[in-house]
């Protein structure tokens, strides 16, 4: 059952965003580094003091520890979900829609661990952290539980619709054309189809480039009500509709199929919850942790059918640019996306979000953007979707 | 991994307590609703749960029933039989006796001929890596790692 109630359309806010920038090696610093310095632009960008916050609510590292680093001296709200940060931004949302508390800081750390990049424990000070995701799995290669799980439902997606590796391409070309305009972003370099297809195979049929790239850096917002944003510097961006979505054959092996899971579910409580889709859409963010999670989320959202994701993104590609834009007009997602400016879970998919429909992206500003989508997460158990728009 | 004479095959493993269990299988994800099917692999019998009051099969091992929650959930042997659904080829890995990535080491999930959608994940040998494809049968059959026997599959039936 999914319900159609949206209590909370428009009544709560991102005042604005920052970011530290990601740089996809190992850096002498903490991930409690990062945090602070986003949150302290954050603060500082909206006119706020540490005494104004009163909600905390992040990823990495924990609630309590940010709050001590930054000596906010009171909170009644905190909370440290798992990512994508779709999850970081429904509880914040929640909480400041229901008076828990009324100005939340919300952050998310990207930091390279065993997890995501084997060579994070050259760091003896990273080999025991642990993103604390998914069950375990067991010790040997004989699972396709956790990332693996993307590769092999990329075989199938292969299989079931004859498509090939170039239209994982587009996906990855797409990100580090947009990168290049984003000083943010860790991978800058220009890539082309036949530097994609050369690229290691990590795991057939993904390779280097399917995968985002693991990255230290962090993400920092301030939310809060809709009234109170007004009178902040920024322009608010309210927050129109969210969603969490997921099924019940959401094990890796066990899904039914790719025409059931986590992202059917967050299009249809999207789609039923919010007055603006994808016709109405000025700014488009498909989560692309691995390439063929957005190949889906294009197909998903309704973009085009099933298996079709390939041939739209050829008819939608601006040569001058060397990237996607959806009827000429509509870039996806303009930052570099997680495979160009780094693997952020999300969180720099809504940052660059909130930056442009506050008209502060820079030179890659999309001229008079007023909404955006964001889908993010993949089909197991981290699907999530949010609908913002301009105040 | 080796298809030699493991350590537990001449003793009696039915009576294998809790402790020795997980000493036996090093890393892995035991716990109270997968016990009976770490036990199972001793004896070379692949258990999954079947559901004594639907018949329902399921897969990972849950303490009840998704279908009708019932908590008499039976771990039951299946044949064996399937179908490949899911194919991957890892060209890294983590490090694992018997696995060397110089040839991409595949990873199938099988769709098992007891019921549509219950499958299960392990690796294919005995087969070159361009036979192995969605579509293609399996039948289970075990390989030894660490000393315990571990469930793997074989290509069967027709190339295609």
């Amino acid at each position: 059952m999914i319900g159609r109630r949206n209590p909370v359309k428009d009544r709560v806010a991102f005042a604005d965003a920052a970011t530290t920038g990601f740089t996809a090696h190992n850096t002498d610093r903490s991930a409690l580094s990062y945090a602070t310095e986003a949150c302290i632009d954050v603060l500082r960008s909206c006119g706020l003091t540490a005494a104004d916050v009163d909600g905390i609510c992040g990823s990495l590292p924990a609630a309590p520890q940010v709050q001590a680093a930054l000596g906010i001296p009171e909170v009644t709200w905190f909370a440290n979900p798992l990512v994508p940060f779709v999850n970081q931004l429904t509880a914040a949302v929640g909480a400041v829609y229901a008076g828990f508390c009324d100005v939340v800081l919300a952050y998310h750390t990207a930091y390279r661990m065993p997890w995501n990049t084997a060579s994070a424990v050259k760091d003896p000070f990273r080999r025991s952290l642990s993103l604390g995701a998914g069950p375990a799995a067991g010790p040997g290669p004989e699972t396709i539980a956790a990332a693996v799980g993307y590769t092999a439902w990329a075989s199938r997606y292969f299989h079931e619709f004859g498509a090939r590796r170039e239209d994982l391409g587009l996906i990855a070309i797409n990100d580090r054309s947009n990168a290049a305009r984003n000083p943010a972003a860790a991978m800058r370099e220009p890539m082309t189809m036949d530097d994609y297809l050369a690229a290691r195979m990590i795991r057939w049929p993904l390779c280097l480039l399917d995968m985002d790239v693991p990255v230290d850096g962090a993400d920092a917002f301030v939310i809060t009500t809709a009234e109170r944003a007004r009178d902040l510097p920024h322009r608010p961006v309210l927050v129109h509709a969210a969603t969490l979505g997921i099924v019940d054959h959401n094990e890796e092996d066990q899904q039914t199929s790719l025409r059931h899971h986590g992202q059917h579910v967050v299009v249809e409580a999207l789609r039923a919850r919010s007055d603006i889709w994808i016709d109405g859409c000025d700014v488009y963010f498909p989560y692309d942790g691995f390439s063929i999670i957005a190949l889906n989320w294009f197909e998903n959202a309704g973009f085009c059918g099933p298996g079709e994701a390939g041939a739209f993104l050829k008819d939608n590609w601006d040569a001058a640019t060397n990237r996607v834009l959806i009827g000429g007009r509509v870039p996806v997602n303009p930052h570099g996306g997680a495979l160009s400016e780094g693997g952020t879970q999300g969180s720099g998919h809504i940052r660059e979000a909130v930056l442009q429909l506050q008209g502060r992206a820079g030179e890659r500003q999309v001229p008079g953007a007023e909404t955006a989508i964001v889908t993010a997460g993949g089909f197991f158990f981290n699907a999530q979707g949010v609908v913002l728009r301009a105040a | 991994m080796t298809e030699a004479t493991d350590a537990t095959e001449a003793t009696d493993v039915t009576d294998v307590t809790d402790d020795e269990l997980v000493r036996l299988f090093p890393g892995h994800p035991i716990t109270h609703d997968n016990k009976a099917a770490y036990r199972g692999r001793l004896r070379r019998v692949l258990l999954v749960n079947r559901c004594g009051q639907c018949g329902r099969w399921h897969e990972p091992p849950k303490p009840v029933c998704p279908q009708c929650w019932s908590t008499d959930v039976v771990p039951t042997p299946v044949t064996g039989g399937g179908t490949i659904f899911l194919a991957i080829f890892l060209h890294q890995g983590p490090p694992a006796e018997g696995v060397d990535y110089a040839t991409p080491y595949p990873v199938v999930t099988v769709e098992l001929d007891e019921q549509e959608g219950l499958r299960f994940t392990s690796t294919v040998v005995g087969a070159a890596n361009d036979d192995i494809r969605i579509g293609r049968r399996a039948r289970l059959d075990w390989a030894t790692r660490g000393g315990v026997p571990m469930p793997v599959f074989r290509l069967t039936g027709d190339p295609g």
